[in-house]
């Protein structure tokens, strides 16, 4: 008896060297897995990617909706205020863009799953790919399982979040046969604010790629203590707390050096701040990084700190500790679970996360005490285990529950 | 028949090359230049071959041809290295033109900084400076100042005066002047006293910033027209055109005609309506007609015709805040290249990419910054300054 599905057809929204943050390199670490464990995918996203990948097929589902499509082709569905439209601002409202921009490429992935019949599961991740993902589930017959990387409560924290993204996520999750949650976080909220029934969700923790660390010597040579913030500089990642945090050490560190890393709709007020407030000096920006420079800043800071308000996985706080930097996340943060070792806070907590910080820059046994046990955990943390259990939630969707 | 006064500003700054982050506590090869690609020196000798070149070989021509013809230029040190460095063809036209005898340069601050504005010791420093390479390329000894942009004060006046020049060049600004002609020689209000020129806003930016304005009623601008405007002033009044160099081939492209319109207007003020060229040095000979109190700075930028553009918001003021309070530190380690680098990182222009401003200036700004926003201007400067207190350290 043969009741293993091989056979995926995937709907993303963003991949890598395309990606805005972790939901991209969520799906290449997880589809690299499957792939290694035999299963067959095909993987739509809604932009001419330009490039192949060797372990699965990437169907390009791009549409016709001018500049923006291309030049920001993942970006848009987490931006969290009102996007500027240069070119249609007048025709059409932001809102009615995102939507239409979903609807196309719903019909693009229908399109494409109509010529790729031969998957056994339907497997979307976040609300933009939900919609296709439902139509294509009915129209093949097959067993649909929708994963949540993150919700519009996560990224709005405020609660004023869009309702069509709401409602599509809504949608989505009711009409998924099986539910992954990054975390035991995104779970209980899925099942407080969107009314999932509890045993339809499996939570499957995000892996991360072993890496060889670089012995080259790194340029990024500075002596002074450095805390790192990475991700997107939104209300969601609590970059305002991070600002304060560095206040606080600042005054019992005064040489420490604060770096935020990322592009963001909070850039502008996060600077003027900063000048504000006469840290020009002590907190820089880097801007949005990847590959390399991303590599020496996580390999450099002496801490690495996620006080994000609430964050279903935070992927990159594992980064971090695979390169031997101690993390502080957020209590209201998944990834804790898969590195309880990390120090952790609520994200308005100022006064611990500088307690914790200042340790931790100048007791060098407690620095290297994280850093061992984060690294245990790390090498636990693997995308073949996700894969084990995604192909688990599959085979219990093809099988009807 | 008025005396007429020209002067024009030579200056490029060496812009910030994208210093990353992550040299930090390493060297890099220059803050100015990572990589081969020089890009201060593209845009040098671009600005070169538009506008340097061009203008200055037709200012040669005219003092040829016109033996009453003279003018001042002022070079700033950072306009003078990039030339030697970069296009040294410069320098020698440069000093055939002094060599006439006919054309004054001016004295300023070797970095084109704000350092009026923030340490004595540092104006003073980088006025030696410029005076030492003055002397060493062209064998002349300036006797009259002009500050970065035009900035002034009383508390700047009074430096100045300390430093034994006969007078200085600033701009006329309503607040401070009233009614009074920005035609006639004023003194400074302080102890020691200092004879001013200050600039003929109106007939300057005719030529500096309207000239090519389609929208502007006196579009095209006939030279008999602008000599016109002329005849309301008496003999004893002194015209000062201040403007930037660039203004000829660069603001206003040859295209436009200014070239053949600045031609025809020496030309046409010397024969047809018998009027003076005169140098400052020259000028300032005339008495004083009154006292110019400018309790704050002002400067020739903008509207506002103060120090807004490069000190009006947080990310410039914190920034000024940090360079000029290493000064000593710096000036005690005795490092050449530390003290070179932090000098080159006060050139105004740093300031001026940061400005926020709104409204039409807005598009000034724009036009000369090499940055898609002052913030990414405030960002990359805010690195370079990490590195640079990192090499202090």
């Amino acid at each position: 008896m043969q009741a293993s599905p091989t056979g995926v057809f995937m709907v993303g929204w963003e991949y890598p060297p395309h990606n805005s943050g972790g939901l991209g390199v969520a799906c290449q670490g997880l589809t690299q897995a499957l792939a290694e464990q035999n299963t067959q995918i095909y993987f739509t996203l809604p932009y001419k990617t330009g490039f192949s990948a060797s372990h699965m097929e990437i169907l390009d589902c791009g549409a016709d909706l001018g500049v923006l499509s291309i030049a920001h082709p993942p970006f848009l569905a987490y931006q969290t205020t009102p996007i500027s439209l240069p070119e249609m601002s007048s025709k059409i409202s932001p809102q009615s863009y995102l939507e239409e921009q979903v609807a196309q490429y719903t019909q693009k992935v229908v399109d494409q799953a109509l010529l790729h019949r031969n998957s056994d599961v339907i497997h979307a991740h976040d609300w933009m790919a939900f919609p296709a993902a439902t139509k294509v589930a009915e129209k093949l017959k097959k067993p649909f399982v929708a994963q949540v990387h993150s919700t519009e409560y996560d990224r709005i924290p405020s609660g004023n979040g869009s309702n069509f993204i709401q409602q599509t996520e809504y949608e989505g999750l009711q009409a998924a046969t099986r539910v992954i949650a990054v975390s035991y976080y995104t779970k209980e909220l899925l099942i407080a604010k969107y009314g999932v029934p509890r045993d339809k969700i499996s939570v499957v923790h995000n892996g991360i790629v072993p890496v060889q660390l670089s012995t080259a010597q790194s340029p990024f040579a500075t002596k002074r203590p450095v805390v790192t913030f990475m991700g997107r500089l939104t209300m969601q990642k609590g970059t305002e707390f991070f600002l304060q945090l560095a206040q606080r050490v600042l005054m019992q560190i005064p040489n420490a050096l604060f770096i935020l890393a990322g592009d963001g709709d909070l850039y502008h007020e996060l600077l003027w701040r900063v000048a504000d407030q006469q840290l020009t000096a002590s907190v820089l920006f880097s801007g949005f990084v990847r590959d390399k420079q991303r590599e020496l800043l996580l390999d450099r800071s002496d801490v690495f700190v996620m006080p994000s308000v609430s964050e279903p996985f935070g992927l990159v706080a594992l980064e971090a500790a695979q390169r031997n930097t101690p993390v502080i996340v957020s209590k209201q943060s998944g990834v804790y679970e898969a590195m309880p070792s990390a120090l952790v806070a609520d994200f308005w907590d100022i006064d611990l996360m500088t307690q914790q910080v200042v340790q931790l820059l100048t007791d060098t046994q407690t620095h290297q005490t994280q850093v061992v046990a984060q690294q245990s955990e790390v090498s636990r943390a693997t995308w073949s285990r996700a894969a084990d259990q995604v192909r688990r939630v599959y085979r219990t969707a093809f099988l009807g529950k | 028949m008025p005396q007429i006064c020209l002067y024009f500003e030579l200056h490029q700054p060496l812009r910030l090359a994208p210093v990353p982050l992550t040299t930090i506590g390493s060297e890099v090869p220059s803050y100015f230049r990572l990589t081969e690609r020089d890009d201060n020196k593209v845009i040098f000798s671009k600005v070169a071959k538009k506008s340097y070149y061009p203008m200055l070989r037709l200012l040669r021509e005219l003092l040829a041809t016109e033996p009453k013809f003279t003018f001042a230029l002022s070079l700033s040190g950072v306009f003078l290295d990039q030339a030697q460095a970069y296009e040294p063809e410069l320098i020698v036209l440069l000093q055939s033109l002094v060599k006439t005898g006919r054309v004054e340069l001016l004295s300023e601050t070797y970095y084109h900084s704000l350092a009026s504005l923030y340490s004595n010791t540092e104006f003073a420093a980088q006025i030696a400076q410029h005076k030492k390479m003055l002397k060493k390329l062209f064998g002349v000894v300036p006797t009259v100042f002009r500050n970065t942009e035009l900035i002034y004060s009383n508390a700047i006046a009074e430096q100045v005066a300390k430093l034994k020049y006969i007078g200085m060049l600033t701009e006329a600004v309503p607040r401070y002047l009233g009614d009074r002609p920005p035609t006639q020689v004023y003194q400074s209000a302080t102890k020691s006293q200092l004879h001013l020129l200050l600039k003929q806003a109106q007939l300057s930016d005719d030529i500096a910033f309207r000239f090519s304005d389609r929208s502007w009623k006196w579009f095209p601008l006939s030279v008999r027209q602008y000599l016109e405007w002329f005849k309301s002033y008496g003999p004893s009044e002194c015209v000062n055109l201040f403007m930037d160099f660039e203004t000829f081939g660069e603001h206003q492209w040859e295209e436009t005609g200014i070239f053949e319109f600045f031609t025809a207007f020496v030309s046409d003020a010397i024969h047809n309506e018998q009027y003076v060229f005169v140098t400052p040095s020259t000028a300032l000979q005339t008495k004083s007609a009154g006292v110019y109190d400018v309790p704050k700075p002002i400067s020739w930028a903008d509207v506002d015709r103060d120090l807004t553009a490069w000190t009006g918001n947080a990310l410039q003021q914190d920034t000024l805040r940090i360079i000029y309070s290493l000064e000593e530190k710096i000036i005690a380690t005795k490092n050449a290249a530390l003290l070179a680098d932090w000098r080159f990182l006060q050139t105004s222009d740093h300031f001026y990419y940061m400005c926020t401003k709104w409204s039409a200036d807005g598009d000034v700004h724009a036009y000369f910054s090499p940055y898609d926003s002052p913030f990414e201007a405030y960002r990359q400067y805010a690195v370079v300054l990490a590195h640079l207190l990192e090499r202090l350290e």
